[in-house]
């Protein structure tokens, strides 16, 4: 009897045991939209960053462009970006504070702010605009979410997530984002306008990890209104929660450059 | 015995007859002369108009021939500075050395973003070779106030519109973002010499006009431009001509350039030139009216003499005379309210064709190539078509009370 009730406690252990592992797999599989945004905040934003990419700017009927550029970001509003490569576009540089920009391009030699729709025309022609280029929300503080279900993109498990502004003024009112589920970067986004309009195409790729991160090293974008091009990011270095000079961010800084 | 046929002077009695009643008589040739002076103008006014139109979009946008680089029509929105023309002044002299061609100037077009005293705005700038665009787009006679740019150097003329929603005046400075031939991002800062109203508003609200170096300099194209327009010495010279160009410019630049005449850049042209033939169909239903009033007048006139002419039926006068003198009637007083109508119209069509209808408020609202001043384009065919019109409408409404007349019996007729 005793035996039956020790082989029974002994059933009954290894029976909470396995659904004690079930329910675990089902809480993880079961994080709500809101849980994925902000695992994808948490990898995505970070408090300082240093970054050289090669743009290459693809051409349907004309030859590719390759620009090559260095930028610093800060927090979600703070972006610096110089072009040093090629020649004739050196030394062209942007700053974003919150919702303004300043270029500023050698030949002018003064900085000129730039707002509102202007933020969306592309970046130096490529199919990323100023805003792309400059801005890193937070997807949470931005976005509602509804989680449409899982699907597999390059091997990997993503959880496809459909984002909504909160507010009128966010370039893109409405993002479907592919998030891989165990790293926690978008891998494939499509932006929308407010009337339905797929805006841009998104895919993010050769994740890799630094520190305690993961990062896409290469980003391809294409813009569906400028049909006649498509923009690939390449990451060459990326140095994450970095120490960076404060007066980077300034505009003495932009018009001075040292 | 054969009978000797009388002749009775139709013509004269008819002409006596207009003078029998003095005031039935005017109020026909009143009819007329209104009529046919309404044609008469309408038809210059609308030539005017039409005219003004063509001629505005041919000055600013078009040219007669338009030389671009293939492909520029397509993105034509974007206005993109990386669809060039090279060799620009080996192209020009080619160009002018044609006996069809009165100039060719070439233009730069470019979408930029001005800035001003702290605001910016996106804005057109056209980058033209002052001198020779005089005739053409000639910003000289747009000039407000201030002196035109000066080759060669960093100024700028601007939209009087434009300039105030910018905040900025003559002497100051601007500064010019733009795309460049290698599709990356150029600049300039430009002084402000002179402010420009053109009275065509898409001109007034977004445009910068810059000499053409300058042009070149912001968008890197040395020796190149968006465009070159070509002025014919006829419009209607247009269409040869582009494929003569097209076939002349073939070898120099090998079958890359779009050259197109006026009438084959966008629809607005085409719809133009459509429009005539629908305008015609108006001017019929206009004249139609005023034959109508004319037939009203005449049917009144013929219809109170009745009893006169079943008199004449019963003392023995033809009926075919009665038909010809009542008709005759009509054509003298067709013929004098034509001719009255056709030197009044004529008249009020060539005066305001010096002095001009100024529409300038109504267009400042419309995004049309029209400029606030509309010239009626008289012509000697209008008033010589007025005349016939109204002579015609005249002699053929006196044919139905006149049969009417002819076919009561002259007894029915003293009764009436």
């Amino acid at each position: 009897m005793n035996r039956t009730t020790i082989a029974g406690v002994g059933r009954g252990a290894v029976v909470a045991g396995v659904w004690l592992a079930v329910l675990t797999t089902a809480s993880q599989a079961q994080l709500t939209p809101r849980q994925i945004l902000e695992r994808v905040d948490a990898n995505m934003t970070m408090s300082t960053a240093r970054v050289t990419a090669q743009m290459t700017i693809t051409y349907r009927d004309d030859d590719d462009r390759i620009l090559i550029y260095e930028a610093w970001a800060q927090g979600t509003d703070q972006s610096f970006l110089e072009f040093t490569a090629p020649a004739r576009d050196a030394g062209s540089r942007f700053l974003r504070l919150e919702d303004a920009m300043w270029i500023y391009l050698p030949r002018v030699g003064k900085s000129v702010r730039i707002q509102g729709h202007m933020l969306r025309q592309g970046l130096m022609g490529s199919d990323f605009s100023y805003g792309d280029a400059s801005e890193n929300p937070s997807m949470v503080e931005d976005y509602d979410a509804v989680l449409e279900g899982e699907e597999m993109l390059e091997e990997r498990r993503t959880y496809v997530v459909d984002l909504t502004a909160k507010r009128n003024d966010l370039a893109y009112q409405r993002r479907k984002v592919w998030v891989d589920a165990e790293r926690w970067v978008p891998l494939k986004e499509e932006r929308f306008a407010r009337s339905g309009k797929l805006l841009k195409t998104a895919l993010l790729s050769e994740v890799r990890r630094i520190g305690d991160r993961w990062y896409p090293f290469r980003i391809e974008m294409d813009d569906a209104l400028q049909t006649d091009t498509r923009t690939v990011l390449q990451m060459l270095s990326v140095e994450l929660d970095i120490r960076v000079p404060r007066e980077v961010f300034t505009l003495p800084y932009l018009e001075g450059g040292e | 015995m054969s009978r000797q046929r009388r002749r009775i002077p139709v013509l004269r009695l008819a002409w006596r007859n207009t003078r029998r009643n003095t005031r039935r008589t005017l109020l026909t040739v009143i009819a007329v002369t209104v009529a046919v002076t309404a044609i008469t103008f309408m038809f210059a006014y609308i030539t005017g108009i039409l005219g003004n139109i063509v001629n505005s979009y041919a000055r600013t946008e078009s040219g007669h021939v338009r030389i671009r680089k293939d492909g520029y029509s397509e993105r034509e929105r974007l206005m993109p500075v990386y669809l060039k023309v090279d060799r620009v002044s080996e192209l020009l002299s080619v160009i002018r050395e044609h006996p069809d061609v009165e100039e060719a100037v070439p233009r730069i077009r470019s979408s930029v973003l001005v800035d001003g005293a702290g605001t910016n705005r996106p804005g057109m700038l056209l980058g033209l070779d002052f001198e020779r665009e005089n005739a053409y787009l000639n910003p000289a006679s747009m000039a407000v106030n201030g002196t035109p740019p000066r080759a060669g150097f960093p100024e700028v003329m601007i939209g009087d519109e434009f300039a105030e929603k910018l905040g900025i005046g003559v002497g100051d400075t601007i500064t010019v973002l733009g795309q460049t031939a290698y599709r990356s991002l150029g600049g300039l800062r430009l002084v402000v010499t002179d402010l420009a109203s053109s009275g065509m508003s898409f001109l007034d609200n977004s445009m910068l006009v810059v000499p053409l170096d300058q042009a070149q300099v912001l968008a890197d194209l040395p020796d190149a431009a968006t465009e070159i327009l070509v002025f014919a010495h006829d419009a209607a010279l247009a269409e040869p001509l582009a494929v003569e160009l097209r076939a002349q410019l073939e070898s120099i630049v090998t079958g890359d350039l779009e050259v197109l005449s006026w009438l084959d850049q966008g629809p607005l042209m085409r719809t133009m030139q459509m429009m005539r033939p629908m305008l015609g169909v108006v001017m019929g239903l206009m004249l139609l009216m005023a034959g109508l009033i004319i037939i009203n007048t005449m049917l009144m006139t013929v219809m109170e003499r009745t009893q006169e002419l079943g008199m004449q039926a019963a003392l023995g006068m033809r009926r075919s005379d009665i038909l010809y003198l009542i008709v005759s009637e009509g054509l003298v007083i067709g013929l004098i309210g034509g001719v009255v109508g056709a030197i009044l119209g004529s008249g009020v069509g060539i005066w305001l064709e010096h002095t001009g209808i100024d529409f300038t408020a109504a267009a400042r609202g419309i995004d049309l190539p029209f400029q606030g001043m509309v010239y009626p384009d008289w012509q000697p065919a209008f008033a010589v078509v007025g005349l016939a019109c109204g002579v015609l409408a005249a002699g053929v409404a006196a044919l139905y009370p006149a049969r009417r007349a002819i076919r009561m019996a002259p007894a029915e007729a003293l009764r009436q």
